[in-house]
């Protein structure tokens, strides 16, 4: 893993994984939705078996019905719409302007008689039935050119346009009935007798009731019967009769021939019967239907709208008014529902009135099977399930009970689940992640606070400056924790027993070299040949040199002690670096310093002498350094809050990386060269503690160039530039924080 | 004839010193551990004694033997003679009443100095000071022989190396002695943060009596002066 992101923002995006749990949850309520539409196809299929169970062998209520043809055929069969209310018999059909899409309309292909073969057919007329309590309520609107009335004062019937009802009555006698009127205004029917090629004598029969009017085109006829005159066939025949004159019959147009029973087409009134049961199954649920078996709508009970509440009925929450669910209410809900979808209370419903069904489903329950499908709304808002059973007479299907339901109930059910589920989901996903997010932060918290306490251990020049406080944590980082306290600590240790190392060797050395020099004085006090003496006196000088070394090396040890109580004063730096200089211009008199101090007191927290001591330190090291003739620049400035001392030496230069390491304890950089004096670079480690003890930076670095300028512009005397030896050298720059002068 | 005790661990060493001593006329008794030393000086105390402060597995029993011999005389000349030079040892054995603090490197005739010294002290004690050797710098007052400083009349106790600092600085009072100068008069080779330290002690128990004190001045970077006025 390369990617430059933090722990938290990895462990973020692992978190995302989290977000397959509403997948899972989706899926899960997707399958519960499955199951649960399979059980309300088990239901429903259940509903309409129970119902078809109850109108299994009762041929009473199918004998009456055109259920025995083996089809039926549009315009000759008829179907009595069940209407929705009464009937105003006034000849003007606004009554039936509700259910006008019914109507059938009727022309020369339903010719029944034809006086003259090449006579054109112009009469043509729309009409249709309907049932409405008790009474079969129908009307014609015919359209005709010459409307011809029946003569006030004959007896006949037949000699004028007039409309004839056949039908096989109840009691099974064909009946035949015509409508023969004399004006506008109330119906005058009669009954024709029995002989079907008779139409004389005719009985008044006032049960028939309506109006004829007279229209634009033609003529209307509205009329009602009596449900228990009328069997199960039935035809209407319009007789037209076009000149007033000779008044002969032309041509005949209807639902079917009303000549004898075998010609007479059916009608289908809804079964009140069939209504009743299924009523009484006192379900209603569904949106049931019984059809016979074209598939004709005998019974119909229920409605499809409201029985989407069946199933969320129960799933209606107390009212609660809690800060969540206003949240809930306010912010989730219309989140949730974008995804989601609530089932409309408003869509078209095809079938709202339909007189014949059909389907798949129908299909199977005719062919003897149970079956259920599902099928969209038109306005594709909905998913209908309807589920249809066959109802059995004599080993023959007869009929199919259907029960209809939208899956409404089902997607209330599912998107309730579906709340609850993101509920659930949501807060998991935020507690698991801001959980991840807490952890993650914790972890990369301690992480980067160990980071920071190992940055913190070692200072830049490698040295131990704090111990790591090894974590009690018993986990990983807790481990690594503890061993990196314990590497630091090993670290210091041994970075202090290597700073250590010159005190302990100093001291353990000091009783040999006391040994060697004591005897060493005794032997040169004892009167000795001169061959003696000369040993006694190199060994002597070699003491001596021993004694010097072991002062250089206590003297850093001494100062690391006495730094540790050391009494800090308010001192001008300026008195401190301008004596010291004068004091070296006295114990160097042949080195050239080149001294430039601002004019300034500069206060400074710590202690004088110890600056002294740096001083001694810088100046001893530049004067090693330098080369001859050349001189030392010394330079001290106030900068803002901090003075900024340089001194300047030509001669060699550092090696690249050494510069932080000449500050070290026993490091030594100079060129091996002959010299009276111990070498234990402790000079300017000794410049690095006063300057840690003043809170100060030191720094070393080469420089070229601009020193022998700078030089050339304080002396008099000129300077070789003839090699870049001369030019280049090293310059060490303190930098002290100075204090406010009040 | 003086009797010196020298309490050492180091055999080589404890016999150069008493070998030294003793061609010097003292009487020396030499002991290698504190219990050894504390039985002998209960019996008798020395002269003067002059103890290492790490003996013998006792890493500061030199401070402890240096207490008890205070505890039993409080005139009885002690030096510290011991390779531990540092700034705390110093102050830690001065403080227990040493009248001086030597590291093992000082040679043979310096130390020798220091005991005549120290021995001249603690004869002259209480008898009058004498005109030829007293130095006289306004209120300060040093008496060469008895080893002895007052400073408006009140004496100050002094090892006998801040002793010849003092001297030296005033000597010549405003002129600036450099630490090498202080070295040689105070007849010690040490490094100058050492010096520092003593002329710090110095002007304490200076300040101790007078905390108007500032007669001893510091050129930074070039040593000290002892200004009268």
């Amino acid at each position: 893993m390369y990617l430059p992101l933090g722990l938290r923002a990895k462990v973020i995006i692992l978190s995302l994984f989290l977000l397959c749990l509403p997948w899972l949850g989706y899926e899960y309520v997707w399958e519960m939705e499955k199951y649960l539409r399979h059980g309300q196809e088990k239901t429903l299929e259940g509903t309409t078996q129970a119902l078809a169970t109850a109108l299994h062998e009762r041929p009473k209520l199918f004998d009456n019905q055109a259920s025995f043809l083996t089809q039926v055929q549009k315009g000759r069969d008829l179907y009595a719409y069940p209407l929705s209310g009464p009937i105003q018999l006034d000849g003007k059909l606004e009554d039936w302007q509700l259910y006008r899409h019914r109507k059938l309309h009727y022309g020369k292909e339903h010719i029944v008689y034809q006086q003259n073969a090449q006579q054109d057919i112009n009469l043509n007329f729309t009409h249709m039935v309907g049932k409405y309590g008790g009474y079969l309520y129908g009307f014609f609107e015919v359209n005709d050119a010459n409307v011809i009335y029946r003569s006030k004062n004959s007896l006949r019937v037949d000699r004028n346009d007039h409309l004839v009802m056949a039908t096989l009555a109840p009691n099974n006698l064909f009946m035949r009935y015509v409508i023969a009127n004399t004006k506008d205004g109330w119906l005058s029917a009669y009954q024709l007798p029995q002989d079907p090629t008779q139409s004389m004598p005719v009985i008044p029969e006032n049960r028939i009731q309506g109006q004829w009017q007279k229209t634009a085109n033609g003529y209307n006829i509205e009329f009602r019967i009596p449900l228990e005159m009328i069997g199960s066939k039935l035809g209407f025949a319009i007789h037209n009769v076009d000149d007033n004159e000779v008044r002969n019959l032309t041509y005949i147009v209807g639902t079917s021939a009303t000549t004898s029973v075998a010609e007479l087409g059916t009608v289908l009134v809804p079964s009140p019967e069939i209504e009743s049961i299924v009523k009484g199954m006192g379900h209603n649920s569904s949106r049931i239907w019984v059809v016979d078996n074209h598939g004709r709508v005998l019974a119909r009970s229920g409605d499809i709208r409201t029985s989407s509440n069946t199933w969320d009925i129960d799933l209606v929450d107390p009212k609660t008014e809690s800060a969540w669910a206003h949240f809930h209410k306010q912010y989730l809900l219309p989140l949730y529902y974008k995804i989601l979808t609530r089932p409309p209370q408003d869509f078209i419903d095809s079938l709202q009135d339909s007189t014949e069904l059909s389907g798949s489903h129908i299909e199977n329950a005719l062919a003897g099977k149970q079956a259920s499908t599902w099928r969209l709304t038109p306005d594709s808002k909905a998913v209908v399930l309807a589920a249809a059973s066959p109802i059995w007479i004599d080993d023959k299907v007869m009929g199919v009970v259907i029960a209809e339901e939208t899956t409404h109930g089902i997607r209330s059910l599912r998107n309730r689940a579906l709340e609850k589920l993101f509920n659930v989901i949501l807060t998991i996903m935020s507690m698991g992640t801001l959980a991840l997010f807490i952890f993650a932060s914790s972890i990369s918290s301690r992480i980067r606070r160990l980071r920071d306490q190992a940055e913190l251990a070692i200072d830049s020049q490698g040295r131990v400056k704090h111990q790591i406080t090894p974590s009690r944590n018993r986990d990983e980082i807790g481990d690594l924790s503890r061993s990196f306290a314990n590497i630091v600590g090993r670290l210091s240790q041994y970075t202090h027993y290597l700073e250590n190392m010159s005190s302990r060797l100093s001291h353990e050395l000091r009783t040999p070299v006391a040994v060697v020099r004591s005897s060493l004085e005794h032997l040169s006090n004892q009167s000795l040949d001169q061959t003696s003496k000369k040993y006694v006196n190199r060994a002597q000088d070699g003491v001596n040199r021993l004694h010097l070394i072991l002062n250089n090396l206590t003297e850093a040890t001494n100062l690391e002690a006495s730094l540790l109580h050391a009494e800090r004063t308010i001192f001008p730096l300026k008195k401190v670096i301008g004596g010291c200089m004068q004091g070296y211009q006295m114990t160097y008199p042949e080195q050239r310093f080149d001294v430039l101090i601002e004019d300034k007191l500069m206060m400074c927290n710590g202690v004088p002498e110890y600056i002294a001591q740096l001083m001694d330190k810088l100046i001893s090291n530049a004067i090693e350094f330098s080369h001859p003739d050349t001189a030392i620049s010394v330079r001290l400035n106030q900068h803002h809050k901090q003075a900024i001392l340089k001194v300047t030496n030509i001669g060699p230069k550092l090696p690249e990386d050494m510069s932080e390491q000449i500050f070290e304890s026993m490091v030594s950089i100079r060129p091996q060269m002959p010299t009276n004096k111990p070498h234990l670079g402790l000079g300017l480690y000794i410049a690095r503690l006063v300057t840690d003890f003043h809170h100060g930076t030191i720094k070393a670095s080469n420089v070229s160039g601009n020193v022998s300028r700078v030089l050339e512009s304080q002396t008099d005397k000129t300077i070789p530039q003839s090699d870049e030896l001369n030019q280049s050298g090293v310059e060490f720059r303190l930098i002290l924080p100075l204090v406010e002068t009040v | 004839m003086k009797r010196i005790a020298i309490v050492e661990d180091e055999a080589a060493i404890r016999d150069n010193y008493k070998e030294v001593l003793q061609q010097q006329g003292y009487s020396v008794q030499a002991y290698p551990n504190r219990p050894t030393a504390m039985l002998a000086f209960n019996a008798r105390l020395p002269d003067l004694a002059i103890i290492d402060i790490g003996l013998e597995g006792e890493i500061d029993g030199g401070f402890t033997l240096c207490q008890s011999l205070r505890a039993m005389s409080s005139s009885l000349p002690i030096i510290f003679l011991t390779a531990r030079s540092g700034d705390f040892d110093t102050v830690c054995g001065l403080r227990l009443g040493a009248d001086d603090y030597l590291t093992k490197d000082v040679s043979f005739p310096h130390l020798l100095a220091r005991i005549a010294a120290l021995f001249r002290r603690s004869e002259l004690i209480g008898s009058s000071p004498i005109e030829d050797n007293l130095m006289i710098r306004n209120h300060l007052q040093i008496d060469g022989n008895r080893i002895q400083v007052t400073w408006k009349l009140q004496p100050i106790e002094l090892t006998v190396t801040e002793f010849w600092m003092v001297h030296a600085m005033a000597k010549h009072p405003g002129h600036v002695r450099s630490r090498q100068d202080l070295m040689q008069e105070a007849k010690i080779y040490v490094d100058d943060s050492t010096i520092t330290s003593h002329v710090k002690r110095i002007r304490k128990k200076f300040l101790a009596i007078d905390n108007e004190f500032d007669c001893i001045d510091t050129v930074y970077g070039m040593g000290y002066r002892w200004d009268s006025v």
